[in-house]
Order: C-alpha cells, then structure tokens, then sequence
C-alpha cells in the first residue's frame, strides 16, 4: 500500500481498537478448548491488527510484519506443531500426537493432554496469522507491479 | 414455529444478498454487500447450533472484505 488511506476518525478507532483485539485473539487461543474458538480464529483474528495498520497507516507503519519474515515465520508455526509430534514420538509414542507420551509428566493424564494441545494451536495461530498477512502482501505487490488505474 | 420462520427469513434474505450482489455494477458496494452476506451465515449457524463455524465465519467474512477492498486498488472500481 503505497498511499494510505486514512484520516484522523480511522487512526483513532485503529489506535483505540487494535489492543482489544489483540488481548480478544490470545483470550481465544488460551480458551479454546472450553469454549467457540481454537487456534484457527486466534491466528485471524491477531492477523486484523496488522492488516489495518497496513491499510491506515500505510508502508512506513510501526506495527507491521515485513518481507519474507511472513513467510519464515509461517514456517516457524508448522514447525512448532510438527515439533510437539516428534516429542511425543520421541518419548515412545505409536502414532503421531499420542500425547500420553510427552516427556513431561504431570499427575492427572488430561493435564498432559491440555498442553499439547496448547502447543498445538500456538503453533497453528503463529502459521495462520503469518499466512493471512503473506496474502495481502502478495495482493497489494501484484498491484504495484500491474501500476495503478486511477 | 416461530424459529423456522426466523430461519426461513433469513435463507430468504441470503438468497437475496446473493442476487445483489450478481448484479451490482460498483464493484466496491458488492463487496460491503457481501459482508452482510457473511453475516447472514453467520446468524444462520448460530441458529443451527454450531458457534465454533458462525466465529470462524465471522472472522473470515471481515478479513476476507479487507483483500477484496485492498484489491479494489489495482482494478477498475466499476464494471462496465
């Protein structure tokens, strides 16, 4: 986005909204197992903050995620859940995410379940937050190439 | 009774939307149109019982209206 297009009642609901969404989409991810949500919606709805600062305040914005760090960060995130796999595989698991075999031993079996799956989901919100903003570059770079109509 | 004629309403009102915006020249009002056809599915799966889809929807509905208004940069904003 080469020309943003903001004003002053955009920069204010951006500057005044943004932290509540940000606070809302880790609520989420936490939450995710004993209410709606998981680690699909926790990583678009983290992907609204800096899709707006892009859109309002344009390329030189503070709050923003530059380049190919998208992309390696995307990777990271399927990295994380590919990792909770092999831990569990590791510690003598028969199947992929047997999560009675990770490496930590907590008292109660469901304990155990409940943190691998939050490693789980940070895993997918970091992958789908970085994916969602990876479009938009690709979008508004395709634009740039083609040259603006108006 | 009264929740299938909601339901029917708001099938009605999808089907609606849909036409609107098949046939909206400004490309820019089809796609707020479109918004509100998201939300219209959103309030039908709540309706059926299934918050997890009608949040997943919510969400994808607002940021899929954000790629389709940064898009409307490079393209012509009417359709001739």
């Amino acid at each position: 986005m080469k020309e943003p297009f903001g004003g002053l009642i955009l920069n204010v609901a951006f500057r005044l909204l943004v932290p509540f969404t940000i606070v809302y989409a880790i609520y989420v991810l936490c939450l995710g197992e004993y209410s709606p949500g998981g680690g699909f919606q926790a990583g678009a709805v983290l992907s609204v903050g800096v899709l707006l600062s892009r859109l309002i305040l344009g390329e030189n914005a503070k709050f923003n995620v530059l380049g190919k760090t998208s992309v390696v960060l995307a990777g990271v995130g399927t990295f994380i859940y590919a990792f909770t796999g092999w831990l569990t595989l590791f510690g003598g698991a028969k199947f992929f995410l047997d999560y009675n075999y990770m490496p930590i031993h907590m008292e109660p079996q469901h304990e155990m379940h409940a943190l691998g799956i939050f490693l789980i989901e940070i895993g997918v919100a970091i992958c789908v937050m970085m994916t969602i903003i990876n479009l938009l570059d690709a979008i508004v770079k395709r634009g740039a190439d083609n040259g603006d109509v108006e | 009774m009264q929740i299938y004629i909601i339901e029917a309403v708001l099938l009605i009102f999808l089907i609606a939307i849909t036409c609107a915006v098949i046939f909206c020249k400004d490309i820019l009002s089809a796609a707020i149109i479109y918004s509100g056809f998201s939300f219209t599915a959103v309030l039908l799966y709540l309706m059926m019982g299934s918050p997890d889809v009608a949040f997943t929807e919510a969400v994808i509905g607002s940021i899929s209206t954000v790629f389709f208004v940064a898009s409307l940069k490079t393209i012509d904003r009417w359709c001739k």
